[in-house]
């Protein structure tokens, strides 16, 4: 009499326990990243959020080594369910080897997520209208860093335009110092400080945007007269008698951490080493302790100046994509929370956070630090306008991006504004 | 009679198959299943502890099964198979892990960057046109030539002088020793400093700038003197240099005095310093090395040689080079091998100082550099093959070497 009963009841648990499937409680989700230190504990904050609404176990592991490391993860099938790359031209090129799951699949509303983040980003991560890289966190290199005081102490005006900056230039050197801090030796990856300079110089001239977008995928050669004319300018920096402070030696020798460590250093007078410093926003992580308190302060930012001024105002910067490698019901899940407006708010409010989210829609008030209210600002404006624009060396096909293109940067500030001619004519020459 | 030889064969060749190829395979494959079973259930961390006890049992169980196979082979041929059961397992292991590898880089190496499709040998032409190889190949010649020489020249003096020793050889040869005890990538860490620059008027922190920078009057690293400063950004104070990125002499001082335009100073002027700067950091690391085996080469000599030269009047010199080094060949030619293979294989020293930059690459590192930076896995295979190509002489001489020894 009562085995039917237990059979029912069996079939009922079973039942039950096939809808139950819906919950996500306790299924893990693994990103990998280059995300280390302050940022990778920022990161975890994000993510920890997800865990307390879903249940989802999401882990971040980041490491120096990462893009090394993914690559024979791909190679070897036993990768992580996402990654997230410094750079979207990684995430095209895995997408290329057919590793990633297009966010379609993912059920993300495409449409949102252009809106939301500028049809500029999402594009980066695009191959064959196929959209496979989520934006993430941006940062911002169209930025001059100087000491308001120093300024204010010796009457200098903060530069708008390229001219004025020039003036401002040859005014400091006719005063017995030096007005710029560049140093571009990075551990193999020098040169790329000075295609930064290029980059914002390329925004600024000929047709801005539109020949940037032409410039990235060799369209507009090298040896063309708008890219020469960029290469002529930061030349001009870099060649102009005590423009840099150590001269040469020190733009090729420098680590670009340390290169404007100068600015906080008195010489025997009493004047800093240089009073210009254009560099991105992640620097100050590398200032010294004292220097780093004053962040927003003491030494903040101004815009890198127009060169053009027809041109709109753009900024150049730079930013991660991650792309997801399955799709399982946690994976999507956390993707939908990857692109929502509130998954940076953890991380904007730890004291140390340098990363700025790239969603139009965070809000910048939120971030705990001056500085990030100010560079945030520009980053949703300039996205919202359509007038941001990537690393353009990032977007190159790596021969030439960290290939060529750093190592001719290089070459130049050694052999000196002669030599501007072979430079363009061998990175295009590299362009596979 | 014949039909049972051929029988006896068969039965041999049966049993050696089963012991050496179908029962090691089978035994491999119920292994990896359960392995990767065991992954699913368990943590890695536990995986990891009970992988190595659980590894080496397989391994006792696999020669335990491979001879009670043997064991029905009749008796006359069990040496042969025995002996077989030793070798075979790691002539496998290296066949799998070693000669499998190479031959499938040698086979991407005509591969294109995404090993899809043949390409002939565009990536060998590219390693001897492309300026950047062509230069890390001069590098790699550099290093081979200079270090290899250098190490071997100081290692015998610093052997010979220290065998000379009344007191404290062992103290001494243990000092030269030491920089061998230090990982190459600490090696690299100290000479960073040593050639570290920055730039002014910050203090220099690397000894060489330090010192330059210090020379003349009123030129200090930056110092506080009588709570007044002093600093080096006078123009009459030598300016700090950035070693690591001097691809010739052109930026120092000593170019001007070598403006005359003969070869010979034309040639001086080009001397990669960078190159040689991280040059000195190997020859200091295995000096040491060199030196020891040196030294106790020297010792084996004996006596009575040494002294008949004594007597015959023979200097110092004269026994160094007419007794000494022709004793010590064989020491020398192992020591010189040993570091061609190094010099060959060296990646840290450049890895953690330049990275390949301004001129500084070496192969090694310019076969990661393909592979993980610019992905190009056919350039990236092309790059190990040479490098293969390069240790291939040094193996064979090796191999003929010790043919001679055993036959002798």
């Amino acid at each position: 009499m009562k085995k039917p009963l237990l059979v029912a009841f069996l079939l009922l648990t079973l039942i039950l326990g096939a809808c139950g499937g819906g919950s996500l409680e306790g299924e893990e989700v693994t990103i990998t990243g280059a995300l280390i230190g302050e940022d990778q504990e920022g990161f975890r904050a994000n993510i920890a959020a997800i865990t307390e609404e879903t249940g989802i176990i999401v882990t971040y592991q980041g490491s120096d080594n990462f893009e090394q490391e993914i690559q024979i993860q791909m190679e070897s099938g036993d990768t992580p369910d996402f990654a997230l790359w410094p750079q979207p031209g990684a995430v095209v090129d895995a997408a290329k080897r057919g590793m990633l799951t297009p966010l379609e699949d993912l059920d993300i509303d495409l449409d949102e997520y252009k809106s939301n983040f500028s049809s500029y980003l999402v594009g980066l991560g695009t191959v064959d209208g196929v959209i496979y890289g989520g934006a993430n966190a941006a940062n911002l290199k169209s930025i001059v860093w100087y000491q308001p005081a120093e300024f204010e102490a010796r009457g200098y005006a903060v530069p708008n335009t390229w001219d004025e900056m020039i003036a401002l230039a040859d005014q400091i050197v006719s005063e017995g110092m030096n007005p710029f801090c560049f140093g571009m030796y990075s551990n193999g990856a020098s040169g790329w400080l000075a295609t930064d300079w290029m980059e914002d110089i390329m925004l600024r001239t000929g047709e801005g945007v539109t020949s940037y977008d032409k410039w990235v995928t060799n369209e507009l050669k090298f040896a063309s007269d708008t890219v020469t004319n960029a290469a002529t300018l930061l030349s001009q920096i870099m060649h102009t008698d005590n423009y840099v402070v150590g001269g040469t030696d020190a733009i090729v020798s420098t680590y670009f951490g340390n290169a404007q460590d100068p600015m906080f250093s008195k010489d025997a007078n009493g004047n800093p080493g240089c009073f210009m410093h254009r560099q991105a926003s992640f620097i100050p992580a590398f200032w010294p302790e004292a220097a780093q308190a004053g962040v927003g302060v003491e030494t903040t930012v101004f815009p890198f100046p127009v060169i053009d001024e027809s041109l709109p105002k753009a900024a150049l910067g730079g930013g991660d994509m991650w792309g997801a490698f399955n799709d399982r019901e946690a994976t999507k899940v956390v993707a939908e929370y990857l692109l929502s407006a509130s998954f940076h708010e953890p991380a904007a409010q730890q004291p140390n956070n340098a990363r700025l989210s790239a969603h139009t829609g965070f809000n910048n008030d939120l971030y705990s630090k001056d500085i990030n209210r100010i560079l945030g600002t520009i980053i949703t404006d300039a996205l919202a306008a359509d007038a941001f624009r990537f690393d353009a060396s990032d977007l190159m096909p790596p021969e030439v991006g960290a290939g060529s293109f750093w190592k001719e940067m290089m070459n130049l500030a050694v052999e000196g504004p002669g030599y501007i001619g072979t430079a363009m004519d061998n990175i295009d020459k590299s362009w596979p | 009679m014949k039909q049972n030889t051929q029988e006896k064969k068969l039965f041999n060749f049966g049993i050696s198959t089963l012991a050496l190829a179908i029962f090691p395979l089978f035994w491999f494959l119920s292994q990896a299943i359960l392995f990767r079973e065991l992954t699913e259930i368990v943590t890695r961390n536990v995986l990891v502890l009970i992988a190595i006890p659980l590894g080496s049992t397989f391994i006792f169980l696999l020669f335990i099964g491979m001879n009670k196979l043997i064991n029905f082979a009749p008796k006359d041929s069990r040496d042969v198979l025995e002996a077989r059961m030793f070798v075979g397992p790691s002539i496998f292991m290296i066949g799998l892990f070693l000669f499998y590898p190479a031959v499938r880089t040698f086979y991407l190496s005509f591969k294109d960057r995404y090993s899809n499709d043949f390409v002939g040998f565009e990536n060998y032409v590219w390693a001897v046109t492309d300026a950047e190889m062509i230069t890390t190949i001069r590098n790699q010649v550099i290093w081979l030539i200079a270090v290899v020489t250098l190490t071997l020249i100081v290692g015998l003096i610093v052997g010979w002088l220290t065998d000379r020793l009344n007191k404290g050889e062992s103290f001494f040869k243990s000092i030269v020793f030491m920089p061998m005890a230090i990982s190459a990538v600490g090696a690299t860490a100290i000479f960073k400093f040593i050639y570290e620059y920055r730039p002014p008027p910050l203090t220099q922190i690397g000894i060489i700038n330090g010192i330059r920078v210090s020379k003349g009057d009123n030129c200090y690293n930056n110092r506080i003197i009588d709570g007044e400063f002093y600093g080096f950004d006078d123009a009459s104070c030598v300016a700090p240099v950035g070693w690591l990125q001097q691809r010739d002499l052109s930026a120092l001082p000593i170019a001007e005095t070598l403006q005359d335009g003969s070869w010979l100073s034309n040639m001086f002027v080009n001397l990669p310093v960078n190159t040689l700067l991280l040059m000195v950091i190997m020859v200091w690391m295995y000096t040491g090395f060199a030196a020891v085996v040196f030294s106790a080469g020297i010792k084996a000599i004996p006596a009575e040689i040494m002294e008949a030269g004594q007597i015959d009047g023979a200097s110092e010199i004269r026994i160094f080079r007419s007794i000494v080094v022709p004793y010590i060949k064989s020491t020398i030619v192992v020591v010189g091998t040993y570091m061609v293979v190094t010099v060959l294989k060296a990646f840290d020293i450049i890895y953690v100082s330049t990275r390949g930059d301004l001129e500084t690459n070496l192969l090694a590192v310019k076969m990661l550099d393909e592979f993980s930076k610019y992905r190009n896995f056919g350039r990236s295979s092309t790059v190990a093959v040479i490098i293969f190509i390069c240790v291939l002489p040094v193996i064979i001489g090796t191999a003929l070497r010790e043919r001679d020894n055993l036959d002798s």
